[in-house]
Parts: C-alpha cells; structure tokens; sequence
C-alpha cells in the first residue's frame, strides 16, 4: 500500500492505494468520479483520459500511485450542471454530444489544448482530441465547438 | 485485471539501481504505455520500480559534439525539443507521430527501445545516427551500440539489474533528414512501414546516404548495401530504381516472404524514390 497526496479538481485528496491500482480505478470506484470511464483497458480509446499537471494522459494505464504530488483534473473541474464552462455550452449548441460518453475526455484534451493555445488551428484540434474516439458525431462538431470557443473562454489551469 | 505486485517509486538514479539489484522479478516501470498492457495481458512480476519521477534521467542535452537524451523523456519532451528538432529531425518527427496525444505524453523513448518491438518509432531515426545506449547498474556503466543492443523482437541485451539512462546521438550536419511512417489510420495506429533518411548530396551525386527501414524486417535494420551502392553516384532515375530494387531484395532475403510484402513493398520503393529524389 501506498500513502498519496494529490490535488483532484482543485481539492487536495490523501488516501492509501494499492501498488498495483490504477488511477482510474481509485477515481472511479474510490473517489466517486464516475465521469472518467472505462473503455478498451489498453490506452487507444480516450475514454479514461484525465489531466495530470494539465497534460492528457489514459487513467487505465497510470498507477495510481503515480499522481502522488501532482495535479488531477477530470471534467468536473470544467464545470456544473448549474454553471457550464463556455467549452461545454459550445458543444451543445454545436450539437457535439450525442450518446455522451466520450464527451468528458474530449471536453479533456480540448480543454487542455486552449491551456497551451488560444486560437488553434483546425489540425491543431484534430491533432488535440486524435486520442479521443467519438463514434456518433464524426468529429465535425467537435472541431466546430472548440473553434466557437477558442480565444473567448477564460480557460486557466 | 493487474497482476499483484508491490512497487517502488524511485526519487533517485541510486536508488533505481539499488531496488532492480536487490529485488526479485523486477520490472521497470517509465511511462507504462507497453508495460501496463503487457500486464494486463497476463505477464508477471512481483516488483515494479517507478523511474517516472526521475528527472535525472528526462532532460535533453548537448554534451560536445553529442546529443544526450534522457531514456525517461517522453515522446512529447523528445518531439517538442528544440535541440532534437534542429539536431536530429528525423527522431523529432517519429516521436510526435507516436500513437495519440496521451501516449506521447506518458511513454517515454527509453520504454519504446527497451521493449524493442519492430515497428518502434524511434529506432529508424536512432539507427541511421548510429545512436549507443548508456546501460547503468550498480556494478558499473556500459555503452552498447543501439544495433547491437537490440537481439530479436522484443528482446534486447539488457539485464534485469540495468537500467537504460541515456541515448547518445551525433547530428548528421549537412545531410538532409527526415522520417515518414505509414500506419492504417494517423493515431493509434502502429507503424506498418516506416523509413528514416539521412542524404548528403553535392554537385547531383550522392556523397554519403543512410537509410534505415522499420516494421519489414524483424527489427528495424540500416539498409547497408543500398547505402554503399549509393555513395558516389549520380541522383539519377535508373539509380534510384536500382536502388529501390535493391532495398527490396535485401529486406526479402532477411525475413522470406510475408503476405503483406504484395503491399508494402511497393510502397516502400515509393518512398524510397520520392526521398532519394529529394
Ligand atoms: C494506444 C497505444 C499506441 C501506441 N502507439 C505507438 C506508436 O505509434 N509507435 C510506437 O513506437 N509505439 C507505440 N506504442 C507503444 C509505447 O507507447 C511505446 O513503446 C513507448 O515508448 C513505451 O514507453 P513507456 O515509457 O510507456 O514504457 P513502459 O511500458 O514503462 O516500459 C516498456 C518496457 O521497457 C522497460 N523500460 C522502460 N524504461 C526503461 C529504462 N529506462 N531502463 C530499463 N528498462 C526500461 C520496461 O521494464 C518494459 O519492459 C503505443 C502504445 C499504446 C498503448
């Protein structure tokens, strides 16, 4: 077992995981964040991603034991279903959600790559969200939510 | 599902060493991008030690003539670093093409050579640049060339109580370099041709060509002949038809004849004519 100390959405979470835990089960199963899912268990789908220090990365394939020191954020940190962060409106009013269940990852490295880049390019999304699978929109309205968005959200880490 | 095993996080170069020499059934853990899925797969261990936390072993320097990247840096630090994009290009390019944004963010370039499969990303850049590996253990540090470290798929000549800690790269000044892999879709997927190229030219003839082919041999091989037949002559058409000839039958004598060789070989005479024509 092993004693970690990180920051999850803001809030500094202490808690004793197993050596071989992955981070995806401790937010999932531990923690409650039931946003963060599992989908193919082997890093190619997207649907586990979290940022760790602002940086996309495959909750599956990470020990939880690694992010002791570090920070955490998964979509609640974007906003709530009272106040919705300007990314998140984009994708509704761009009709980008559909069965939803890749949406909390993408918001993820969308959101990661206005971090990095006030007003990216079109291949500089698609290159953003290449780890994220999305089998209902074909990406198109993906693209257009993070261009309405891009230079007018107040994105910071 | 995980195996059961205990880990240790290393803050320290010493202290890495120190746990892969003392404990039993143990494993190296950087990015875990291969390793975490090997698990899952069902291969064993009892022991993990973390080298991700290490920073001794992440940067990405010029050492002299040398360039020395950290085994621990990351397909993105590699791929993002200046130093490697004006210094070695080829290897700036095949690291950021590496599966998806979270790959590259998490697996680092030591993983991808110390798991040594054939359509690793950065072996064509690292081969054609004649790359060594720096091997430590607490026995003492050795330098093994990357040709030579490599012994079959998947397997090199690294022992359970070493750690890979840094590549040692020399710039190719005055060729002009480059990579390009093909992949049945842009993310995710692994290489299934990928072709590095180093080309010094002067006066419409080749003076020096280095060229390295992955995923049609059992591991990424420099293509010696093709390189040697090159050297010299002018950059016209019939060379480089022979050239492509010749690539083909050297990579057919290695590995025999494979099904999917109906596709990539001709594809890969493509490349090879686009990049010798420059
Ligand atoms: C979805 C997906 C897509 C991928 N796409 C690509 C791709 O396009 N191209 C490509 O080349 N690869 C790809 N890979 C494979 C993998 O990401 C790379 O090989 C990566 O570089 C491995 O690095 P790592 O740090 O994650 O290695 P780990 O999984 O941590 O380790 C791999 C092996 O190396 C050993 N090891 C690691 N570091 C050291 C060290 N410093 N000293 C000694 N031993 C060490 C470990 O013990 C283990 O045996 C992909 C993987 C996934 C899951």
């Amino acid at each position: 077992m092993k004693n970690i100390k990180f920051t999850l959405n803001g809030k500094t979470v202490k808690l004793e995981v197993r050596d071989n835990e992955t981070l995806l089960h401790t937010l999932r199963e531990r923690l409650d964040v039931k946003s963060v899912k599992e989908g193919c268990s082997i890093g190619e789908c997207g649907v586990c991603t979290v940022l760790i220090d602002n940086e996309p990365h495959c909750s599956c394939l990470t020990l939880a034991s690694k992010v002791d020191g570090h920070d955490v954020k998964t979509v609640e940190f974007l906003g709530s279903e009272e106040a919705l962060h300007p990314l998140q409106e984009a994708f509704i009013r761009a009709g980008a959600v559909q069965c939803g269940y890749c949406t909390p990852g993408m918001l993820l490295s969308a959101y990661s790559l206005l971090l990095r880049t006030k007003d990216p390019t079109d291949d500089e999304i698609r290159e953003a969200i290449s780890g994220n699978l999305c089998r209902c929109t074909g990406y198109i309205q993906i693209i257009e939510a993070v261009k309405d968005v891009a230079g007018i959200s107040e994105c910071k880490g | 599902m995980l195996p059961e095993f205990q880990s240790v996080r290393a803050k320290t170069k010493a202290e890495a060493l120190s746990a892969v020499s003392t404990l039993e059934h143990v494993k190296i853990i950087a990015g875990g991008t291969d390793l975490m899925v090997r698990m899952r797969r069902g291969e064993l261990c009892t022991h993990i030690v973390d080298i991700s936390g290490l920073s001794e072993i992440r940067g990405i320097e010029t050492n002299g003539p040398m360039i020395v990247v950290g085994a621990g840096a990351t397909h993105r630090d590699v791929s993002m670093s200046r130093i490697i994009n004006e210094n070695v290009p080829s290897l700036s390019r095949a690291c950021g093409q590496v599966g998806s944004p979270q790959i590259r963010n998490m697996g680092t370039i030591g993983g991808n050579l110390v798991n040594a499969s054939p359509a690793a990303d950065s072996l064509a850049p690292l081969l054609i640049h004649d790359a060594s590996l720096i091997l430590e253990s607490e026995g003492g540090t050795r330098e093994e060339r990357l040709e030579d470290f490599i012994v079959r798929p998947y397997e090199t000549s690294i022992r359970d109580d070493e750690m890979l800690s840094f590549i040692h790269i020399k710039p190719l000044k005055g060729y002009r370099e480059g990579y390009k892999r093909v992949t049945k879709r842009a993310t995710w997927s692994i290489s299934r041709l990928s072709v590095a190229w180093a080309i010094k030219e002067e006066g419409g003839c080749y003076m020096d060509v280095k060229i390295a082919v992955g995923s049609c041999t059992p591991m990424p091989f420099r293509a010696k002949e093709v390189e040697q037949f090159l050297v010299g002559r002018n950059i016209e058409e019939g060379v480089i038809r022979e050239a492509g000839k010749m690539i083909v039958d050297e990579i057919r004598r290695i590995t025999g004849e494979r099904p999917s060789f109906v596709y990539k070989l001709p594809v890969l005479k493509g490349i090879l004519h686009e990049v010798l024509r420059g």
